[in-house]
């Protein structure tokens, strides 16, 4: 019984910590709410890089490989749900995905370290649902095999799987300029 | 630097009359005003949802934004990522700012934390913690999440940017100023921070 009151006592607590810190959190994010304008330069890479290969599981478990996308143009995004430039760029991301995907153009948002449950009700609440691939780097070793310092960071990636251009920070990516930069590597 | 080329024809035109007592002035210029330091555009915000205050700093190619944040919200966050107690606490002692750097310039931007440091009242400089040491320090404790502080180097190119969490160790409410350095294509600025001060306990305190 004691131990009872011992476990639902504590159950409140951690409960009422998480609703606490989720509220601050909200609270926090609203205050760092000004964020720069989102602009759509990407930077060519001077020398093409392999991009490095990779198995990761999407939000029903599902294993997708890298080089399987080989032949496509790929929009490669590392990205989290807390940070506020990844939750502004997506809605470009899935409007560029909806112009272009039967055109040989793949789009894949990298989670960084967070679940599919988390992630789930975190694109609910997004003004555009993604439908692009979204995969689960549960552990960073992707991210750090693409030397991603930050969130959320972007590769362009043409159709022999080179890393062709980089974006550091949120995006427009449905931008025409980063449409035609797209279209570019597709034709080539 | 249009000013140097305007003072060397200004000493090219006045020979005659610069003399010892000059000729220190002028060095005294050039010594302030050569070095590619200082002269940042700075903005404070408050916040009128929030109640914090914000300090943008505009300087040749590199803008920086530090936003308060309060211990309450540090220590949420790292709760919710499942940071032991004792790192929790460490991490909201320190005075921690949201920070938001841009390459404003059309040329490659390198930028180091290493190099920058906080001048604190008294006048005494400090290193800013970068994130390289405190992901040492979270390893050594079983934390492997990473990716919330301002990554300590970054090579940014046109439209490039970044933010995350910088650390002073300073109690909340301290003012200080804050030195940071970054180049372009290869040359060296600083610039200085002045009068920033860290996010009070409680926002009542502000």
């Amino acid at each position: 019984m004691h131990l009872n009151n011992y476990l639902n006592s504590k159950f409140l607590c951690l409960s009422l910590a998480a609703i606490f810190s989720g509220l601050i959190s909200l609270g926090a994010y609203a205050a760092w709410d000004v964020q720069p304008k989102l602009g759509h330069n990407l930077t060519q890479l001077s020398k093409p890089v392999p991009a490095p290969d990779f198995t990761l599981e999407d939000m029903d478990e599902e294993k997708h490989s890298f080089k399987e996308l080989r032949g496509n143009v790929v929009l490669l995004n590392f990205w989290a749900t807390w940070c506020p430039p990844c939750r502004r760029e997506m809605p470009s991301m899935e409007r560029l995905h909806q112009k272009l995907k039967d055109k040989n153009f793949t789009v894949i948002a990298v989670n960084q370290m967070e679940d599919a449950d988390h992630v789930f009700a975190y694109t609910g609440q997004l003004e555009v649902d993604p439908t692009f691939t979204i995969l689960f780097d549960k552990d960073s070793k992707v991210s750090n095999s693409y030397r991603v310092n930050g969130l959320p960071t972007t590769y362009l990636i043409d159709k022999q799987g080179n890393i062709r251009y980089r974006a550091i920070g949120g995006r427009e990516f449905d931008h025409p300029e980063v449409e035609k930069l797209v279209i570019q590597l597709m034709q080539e | 630097m249009p000013y140097i080329k305007h003072l060397l024809q200004y000493v090219a035109m006045n020979k005659r009359y610069i003399n010892y007592f000059t000729l220190p002035a002028f060095a005294l210029v050039l010594a302030i005003f050569g070095s590619n330091s200082g002269a940042a555009k700075i903005t404070v915000q408050k916040n009128e949802n929030s109640g914090l205050y914000s300090w943008v700093a505009e300087s040749e190619g590199f803008s920086i934004e530090l936003v308060q944040l309060l211990p309450d919200f540090v220590r949420a966050i790292y709760m919710k990522h499942d940071f032991p107690d004792a790192e929790v606490d460490q991490i909201a002692g320190y005075c921690v700012f949201g920070t938001i750097i841009k390459n404003t310039s059309q040329q490659q931007l390198d930028y180091d934390v290493a190099n920058w440091y906080y001048t604190d009242k008294n006048g005494n400089d400090h290193p800013v913690k970068t994130k390289t040491q405190w992901l040492d320090q979270w390893r050594k404790a079983g934390v492997t999440f990473s990716w919330t502080l301002l990554p300590d180097r970054g090579t940014f190119y046109k439209g490039d940017w970044q933010q995350g969490f910088t650390t002073v160790e300073l109690p909340p409410g301290s003012k200080f100023s804050l030195t940071y350095k970054w180049s372009i294509n290869g040359i060296e600025h600083t610039d200085k921070f002045e009068g920033l001060r860290c996010a009070p306990e409680q926002l009542s305190q502000q």
